[in-house]
């Protein structure tokens, strides 16, 4: 009896422990966030958005840390500026633009294209999740999703300028698509910047900011995008309707009382001054953000090093620190702006400086050296920070855009629309009325406009798709090395073309 | 009488039969016989038995328990014939049936082993001799006692008999040229040459090792080596008692084929690595631990008392492993602890004392010689002279002398009980094992405390409990790095000036910075330790060090245990549940007293006294249902389980700052402290659970024909759902030519071919949850001039994860010839496929990280040879096994990466040392190729490529000429290239052992072959270290050298910057790891003594090492791949000892 009962009783435990422990393998990780369960509280939905924020800032990026200060190689693809640097081979990327030999593996596009799509994912991870979140008030939400599709608009925007033919997706990828997508049709992706911005426009917040959010997504700031977008998708064609579009947008911008020009040309890039009433859209940096060179080139981490990169190398003297020599401005600019009132603001003339000081020295690099370097963003002692790698902590804000642009462009625009010329004159004369500059001669032609737009916004970064967007760029650029059909575009990146379904844009191996 | 039966058997069956009994006598196959007649009964008789009601002939009825307990009588046919039995079931216990039913009858029984019994008349007189008849009797050589049932053999014939009960025998018609052969189970063959005398007495020697008899542990269960298919190899008890060891790891090394064992570090109680037919994953290749059927996963083997370990199995096919699935790939490693013996009481006390020290130290450079290297190398770069008069130094400091110990003590203690009776058996020790370590003693102690109750209780019949308790703890002050060029005793004793002194005794100097202005170090006379002016950055004056580390410790208690619960409810039918669990508590303290050991190395600021405790957990349940049958000759065994295994493990610690005091012993957490000062960290490993489903069937005809079929079903938690279980299967046969009729009567007396294939995973190379996606902060923004911190997710999830997957293929053979001689050779083939690595995802995903994914695989071919030989004599015996493998490891597929970079770079080089890649083996070295040394500017100038231009513009006579590899004319990192191999192809064993009367002799030694040392012991940012007596012979005019460069501080040429050939040394050794002398005290005198048995030894470990290689220790491995940054080396021991039984 005793044995059949124990018996029984074993073999049932054993059966049971076949069928039952099955649950064992359902563990849950401690002091771990899985992305499955995060986006519940209005805490976290706001810390995702501070992240899809977040790439903007990146100076470096791509698989293999590519150094990407924006504005580094878009300045050296210019004939105003060099790259620059310690020699040839100093960051091939801006190296590459600066000869336009660049081919799937050398250049600086790993850099621009895993940043935008950083920004991407996470903005596209954002908006796929925020539903899912508890206890977030209706306006805030309204707020956040309009940022969220702001920025994606913002990155697209940068994709599309830089490579043209590029995946587009609004959600996250799944494991299974991430080799099946293919590029989509160039107007494909401007439709949906032009409807995440046309979203975001309705419910962002007016300029200006209060103090602490000052950086943010503001409608004025969409306003821009989205018609800066219509313009670059119109090139150099003909397209009433949509440049009446953009000349509108621009115009609700430019005639906003929160936005004017300042006084003094100057004051628009003081690192002390961010957030002026100039500023439409600025990409933001602080002296805090504790970048050192071990993080340096991880990606999420924000130094500012473009400052550092375009000071004068091998200087020792008042004003500028030491900096690394790159994009050293060539004659092109320098003749351009002899005589200007900007001159000063733009150009540092470091070989004056140097023989006019005797407490300056300055052993110039050798390559590509002209004497001459960016003042806007130039290294000046009194912003160097007091931490421990101030090279990669500079405070220096990059405004993308600024008011004297839109006022340019709108009178682009509404030349190209058949707009009011005189309206048109009266936004020129307002960018040069300010530096002290005469108002052009009327009427005024799209030359004098592009002409403005160069000098007004030089080293800012414009140039290059100013040139390209308006099919100026094969003539200007010409002895850079610019081949027309090709080079209006930077290539795919190599890494992303292997085991992809990615075509190399045309021209490029 | 027992040849009549044979005769009978032979007039009853056919042919086979006499095959099939001499088969039975040969190796004790006792199954096989019952079931042969269980056949005839079952036919007709069985039946009858069943009607007749009333009686039944006493032949029939033995037959019904022959079938019934699968047991084998052997008779004379004659007492049987005729004899009526009542056909009522019997009752009692196996014996008492047997003695019930034979009484009546006037006849006895006695046994050859437990399941085969002869039958005799009770009043058995001696049997008659016939003229031409040879008779005797055959006895233990050991004990003198009488075996019955040994087979006698006319050779070459099948003429032959078997002693009866009381040893003796009588074989007829033995012709003189005849040989006459004794076998038996369990004792090695005779063969004795007739020669006209009529009584020959044998006295048959216990044979050792044998293939066959041995029970082999396997996973769930036992098997008879002679079934065994897979590949399997053992460690024995007496193989341990014989030469102790202090850790399991040990006891491995050089004694089995296929496993390679290094030391990471002599330091007391540093575990080694562990590999198991190669390097099977890039990941994790530890072998899978199972002591008594409890996985040993966290906090490692180190708790296991060695004289606790009856037996080692390590199973090193895919498909002896594959009973553990997916943990399994990298082997499995099974420990039984003893037991007690079910009749006799036992106690056993075993000690020994011994004094350690090193047996190499470096030839480093003196006083002298050092200011002359010092001055040349200074000079070299365009700096002055640093010392003007090198001669007044003279000797200098052996820094050497102040770090080794060379009478370090070992002391080692154990004590058991072990006995039992019919229903129960128990084994109960203590041990206690201290151990000073050889280099900076203070500060490298290692001490063990272990105790262990193992019992077995037959609740009934048909219910048996047993439990294994074991409990250890451990200190041990290890606060030496052992193997790095970043300081500690060891780095700092090898880079130091010579120099700089010791210790500090001129008032001037001691009342002058930096010893006036500093919290230096002080002796007890209060002298300030010596600080080197000439070598800083993490180098110390080593007994300063000490004093700063002095008390740190840290200790584990472990707890293992298993308790297991067995019921038969039927004949054969086990059903078995286990329940195992491993509790460890494990922690540090540590106090950081204010010191000023130089201007790198300080703390100028608070003490501190920090206390770590952590404890983790892992239960495991098993259960099993395991049934055996035979049908003829087919034997069965079947298995299905489950089992279930959960781990988790947390830590919690905190510093105090600024305590008042001043060193270990008075620092404490009860000195109240402000908030601030106290600091608190912890943390919880992540739970990690286990659940599998296993089956697996034995099966062989007659031993003759043996197949394996194992399958395990294993599910993981570290793994993604779609993946969460994995199927892990796995065949193995074997045949045993021997044992055909056909095969011939040659030199080989038993063979058996195996072949196995099978699938093993490996789970372990994946940390917990990385087939999901985490979400991290630090993806930061600035909104106005604050920074707001911003969270995405990591790595995208890749819920496909899975295991990595080990196919091994296994073929070879076992053989035993010339009666003394065994032989074991295996070939493997083994492929690790799909190893995780972090996929490379295109970055228009935008993901933070990449995945892991399974995407890389290598493989591993070897060969495997164990030789034994063993001869026993009158007084004297003799025997030898070695062993030897050979092992390729190569890697096939990296995924998309041209090359896996090493994770070890070396010092300030600039180019890591090892590199992994498609082609070559794991971790290879890979580097710069010398080609001698320029020897003058002309030799410079000419070294020009097709332009004409100069290869090495920077080289000067007395550096290194590179070899331009790729052939582009100047020397760049693309010319580097893979220059050896960290690990070695070939191992080796050999284990001799010899003894005469009372007198023992061992002797063990182990080695590899065919491996690389990079020698990193000089660090190469640090100009002024000192050299080793190579450099003496550096190159300073034409002709002076080949081989070893000028010595320059600015090194232009990167001749020492540069990782090459230069540094590479051949890291074969063999070395006689122990050999001992032993002396068993007689009989009579122990028997005085009022003990079983005695005997004192005297031993000596790591006397000797033959190697080619200049550091300390050859023996380079583990962790360190190779790189020899001045590791702690292995200590040379004498040691005398004593084992006494009562």
């Amino acid at each position: 009896m005793m044995k059949s009962l124990l018996t029984y009783l074993m073999c049932l435990a054993v059966v049971v422990s076949f069928a039952s422990c099955d649950n064992v393998l359902d563990v849950e990780p401690k002091g771990q966030q899985l992305e499955s369960n995060y986006y519940q509280t209005p805490d976290q939905a706001y810390a995702a958005l501070v992240a899809a924020y977040n790439p903007i800032g990146w100076q470096t990026g791509g698989p293999d840390g590519t150094w990407i200060p924006l504005l580094g190689p878009l300045n050296a693809a210019t004939a105003g500026m060099n790259a620059g640097g310690g020699g040839p081979n100093d960051i091939p990327t801006i190296q590459a633009w600066n000869s336009y030999d660049m081919s799937s593996a050398v250049g600086p596009q790993a850099g621009y294209w895993s940043r935008s799509y950083a920004g991407i994912n996470r903005a596209n991870l954002f908006l796929a999740r925020i539903d899912g979140v508890q206890g977030l008030d209706e306006a805030t939400k309204a707020r956040y999703v309009a940022e969220a599709r702001f920025l994606r608009g913002y990155y697209y925007f940068w994709l599309v300028r830089l490579f043209r033919n590029v995946p587009l997706y609004t959600s996250p990828l799944e494991t299974s698509e991430i080799y099946e997508i293919e590029q989509a049709p160039p107007e494909d992706v401007y439709a949906q910047i032009d409807e995440d911005f046309t979203a975001a426009i309705a419910d962002l917040p007016a300029a200006p900011l209060p103090s602490n959010e000052a950086g943010r997504a503001t409608k004025g700031a969409a306003r821009a995008f989205l018609a800066k977008s219509l313009m670059y998708e119109i090139g150099d064609s003909q397209d009433q309707e949509k440049m009446g579009r953009a000349a509108n947008l621009l115009n609700q911008v430019n005639t906003s009382t929160a936005y004017a020009l300042l006084d003094n040309y100057p004051d628009i890039f003081r690192a002390d001054n961010k957030f002026h009433s100039e500023s439409i859209f600025e990409i933001t940096h602080t002296s805090k953000q504790q970048a050192d060179w071990p993080n340096f080139g991880s990606g999420n981490i924000q130094g500012n090093v473009y400052v550092q990169m375009v000071g004068p190398r091998g200087y020792s003297g008042p004003k500028y620190a030491s900096g690394y020599g790159f994009n050293p401005i060539t004659s092109v600019l320098v003749d351009a702006l002899q005589g200007d009132p900007r001159y000063g603001y733009t150009i540092a003339n470091i070989d004056s400086i140097a023989s006019n000081n005797s407490s300056a020295s300055y052993e110039p690099s050798p390559h590509q050296n002209t004497g001459y370097f960016i003042e806007k963003y130039a290294p000046l002692q009194e912003n160097r920070a007091d931490v421990i790698t101030p090279e990669l902590n500079y405070p220096n804000n990059y405004i993308e855009v600024r008011l004297a642009e839109t006022y340019l462009l709108e009178a682009e625009a509404i030349l190209r629309s058949n707009g009011s010329i005189a309206r048109a004159e009266f936004l020129v004369d307002e960018v040069r009325d300010r530096v002290g500059l005469g108002p052009v001669t009327s009427p005024v032609t799209l030359e004098d406009v592009y002409q403005e737009m160069w000098l007004e916004l030089a080293t800012e970064g414009h140039r290059w798709f100013n040139l390209v967007r308006t099919g100026r760029a094969a003539d200007v650029l010409a002895d850079e090395g610019f081949v027309e059909g090709v080079h209006e575009v930077l290539p795919i990146p190599l890494e992303s073309l292997n085991n992809s379904q990615l075509e190399q844009n045309n021209g490029y191996d | 009488m027992i040849n009549h039966i044979i005769k009978n058997l032979n007039d009853m069956k056919t042919k086979s039969y006499t095959f099939l009994v001499l088969f039975i006598f040969l190796f004790g196959v006792n199954a096989v016989w019952a079931d042969q007649s269980a056949q005839y009964v079952l036919n007709e008789n069985f039946v009858k038995v069943q009607e007749a009601n009333k009686t039944v002939s006493l032949e029939k009825k033995l037959e019904h328990i022959e079938t019934g307990y699968n047991v084998v009588f052997l008779y004379e046919s004659s007492i049987v014939k005729g004899k009526l039995s009542s056909a009522k079931e019997l009752d009692g216990t196996l014996r008492e049936k047997i003695k019930k039913l034979l009484e009546p009858h006037g006849l006895d029984y006695s046994y050859i082993d437990n399941r085969t019994f002869v039958i005799s008349k009770l009043s058995e007189t001696k049997l008659e001799i016939a003229a031409d008849t040879v008779s005797g009797v055959v006895t233990d050589s050991e004990t003198n006692e009488t075996l019955p049932g040994v087979n006698i053999l006319v050779k070459g014939t099948s003429r032959g008999t078997s002693t009866n009960m009381d040893g003796e025998y009588s074989l007829p018609s033995v012709e003189p040229q005849d040989t006459l052969r004794f076998s038996y189970i369990g004792y090695q063959t005779q063969e004795i040459a007739y020669d006209g005398q009529n009584e020959i007495n044998v006295a048959l020697q216990p044979r050792t090792y044998a293939a066959g008899e041995e029970i082999v542990v396997v996973g769930y269960g036992t098997q008879q080596r002679r079934n065994v298919s897979g590949s399997i190899s053992s460690v024995s008890s007496e193989d341990l008692d014989e030469a102790p060891v202090q850790r399991l790891d040990d006891a491995l090394q050089g004694r089995l084929s296929g496993v390679r064992v290094t030391s990471s570090s002599g330091a007391p109680g540093s575990s080694s690595s562990v590999r198991i037919r190669g390097t099977t994953s890039i990941n994790n290749s530890d072998p899978l631990y199972i002591v008594d059927g409890v996985p040993i996963e966290n906090g490692g083997i180190g708790y296991l008392n060695p004289s606790d370990i009856e037996s080692i199995q390590v199973l090193k096919d895919a498909a002896s492993a594959a009973i553990y699935g997916t943990r399994a790939a990298s082997g499995v490693v099974l420990v039984s602890t003893k037991s007690g013996s079910r009749s006799n009481f036992e106690a056993s006390y075993s000690s020994y004392y011994g004094i350690q020290g090193p047996e190499q130290k470096l030839d480093l450079l003196n006083a002298r010689e050092y200011a002359v290297l010092r001055n040349e190398a200074s000079v070299a770069a365009g700096n002055g002279v640093v010392f003007s008069d090198p001669q007044q130094y003279g000797e200098g400091t052996d820094w050497q002398e102040t770090i080794f110990n060379n009478s370090a003590a070992v002391i080692n203690q154990n004590l058991s009980f072990s006995g039992g009776n019919e229903s129960s058996s128990y084994y109960a020790s203590v041990g206690y094992y201290d151990e000073q370590g050889i280099v900076a003693s203070p500060i490298s102690h290692n001490k063990k405390v272990s105790f262990r109750i193992n019992s077995t209780i037959d609740v009934t019949e048909w219910l048996t409990f047993s439990e294994n308790i074991s409990y250890t703890y451990e200190k041990n002050r290890g606060s030496l790095a052992t193997n790095s060029e970043f300081g500690g005793p060891l780095s700092s004793a090898i880079n130091l000036d010579p120099i700089t002194p010791v210790l500090i005794t001129n008032e001037s100097t001691i009342n002058s910075p930096p010893y006036s202005n500093n919290p230096v170090i002080r002796n007890e006379q209060g002298y300030p330790y010596g600080i080197s002016q000439y070598v800083g950055q993490e180098m110390s004056n080593p007994l300063a060090y000490m004093e700063t580390q002095r008390g740190n410790y840290g200790y584990s208690h472990n707890i293992v245990g298993n308790l297991s619960l067995q019921v038969e409810p039927i004949e054969n039918l086990l059903v078995k549940t286990d329940i195992g669990v491993k509790p460890a508590f494990y922690g540090f303290e540590s106090f950081t007293p204010v010191y000023y050991l130089s201007s790198v190395a300080q703390n100028t600021g608070d003490n501190s006294f920090a206390r770590e405790n952590s404890r983790n957990l892992i239960w495991s349940w098993d259960n099993t249902i395991n049934y055996t049958t035979s049908l003829d000759y087919h034997n069965f065994d079947f298995l299905v389980g489950t089992s279930t295994r959960e781990q988790s493990s947390t830590t919690v610690g905190g510093t105090y700052q600024a305590i008042p005091a001043q060193n270990f012993d008075n620092a404490s957490m009860n000195f109240s402290v402000p908030n601030e000062q106290r600091i608190a960290f912890g943390g919880e490993a992540q739970p990690y659970a286990l659940n599998s489903y296993f089956g697996r069937i034995n099966y062989d005809y007659d031993s003759r024909y043996l197949l394996t079929v194992v399958l395990r079903i294993d599910g993981s938690s570290r793994f993604g759902s779609e993946n969460q279980y994995g199927t892990f299967p796995a065949v193995s046969v074997g045949w045993v030519p021997s044992s055909e009729q056909f095969f011939p009567d040659t030199f080989v007396d038993y063979l058996k071919v195996r072949a196995s294939y099978g699938i093993n995973g490996n789970d372990r190379s994946l940390g917990d949850f990385q087939y999901q996606s985490t979400v991290s902060g630090g993806r930061n923004y600035v909104f106005g001039n604050s920074i707001y911190t911003g969270a995405s997710p990591n790595a995208p999830a890749n819920p496909s994860l899975e295991w990595e997957e080990t196919t091994q293929i296994n073929a070879g053979f076992d053989a035993t010839f010339l009666n003394d001689f065994s032989l074991t050779f295996d070939y493997y083939h083994k492929e690790t496929n799909g190893m995780l690595l972090q996929v490379e995802i295109p970055s228009y995903v935008g993901a933070s990280g990449n995945p892991f994914g399974n995407v890389a695989s290598l493989t591993n071919d070897g060969v495997e040879l164990e030789l034994g030989y063993n001869k026993q004599f009158e007084d004297y015996g003799f025997s030898v096994t070695a062993n030897g493998s050979y092992n390729k490891n190569e890697v096939t597929d990296i995924g998309e990466n041209d090359f896996l970079v090493g994770s070890i770079p070396l010092q300030a080089s600039a180019y890591e040392l090892t590199r992994t890649t498609v082609g070559q083996p794991i971790g290879s070295f890979y580097g710069f190729e010398t080609q001698g040394i320029f020897q003058t500017q002309q030799e410079v100038n000419s070294y020009t490529n097709s332009d004409g231009d100069l290869i090495q513009p920077n080289a000067q006579p007395g550096d290194f000429r590179w070899k331009d590899l790729n052939g582009d004319g100047q020397i760049t990192s693309e010319d580097r290239t893979f220059i050896g191999n960290p690990t070695a192809p070939w191992t080796f064993g050999i284990n001799l052992s010899a003894n005469w009367k009372q007198f023992d002799f061992k002797m063990f030694g182990q080695g590899v072959y065919g491996n690389d040392i990079f020698q990193g012991l000089r660090r190469l940012d640090i100009a002024s270290a000192n050299y080793t007596t190579r450099a003496l012979n550096r190159w300073t005019g034409p002709g002076t050298s080949n081989s070893y460069p000028r010595l320059s501080d600015t090194d232009p040429n990167d001749n020492f910057g540069n990782p090459s050939d230069f540094y590479l040394s051949d890291g074969s050794y063999f070395r006689i790891k122990t050999m001992q002398f032993g002396y068993t005290l007689p009989v009579e005198l122990s028997n005085d003594l009022g003990i079983q048995q005695a005997r004192v030894y005297v031993r000596a470990e790591n006397l000797a090492t033959i190697t080619g290689y200049s550091g300390f220790d050859p023996e380079v491995g583990g962790a360190s791949f190779g790189i020899d940054r001045g590791i702690y080396p292995q200590a040379r021991s004498f040691q005398v000892g004593v084992n006494i039984k009562f």
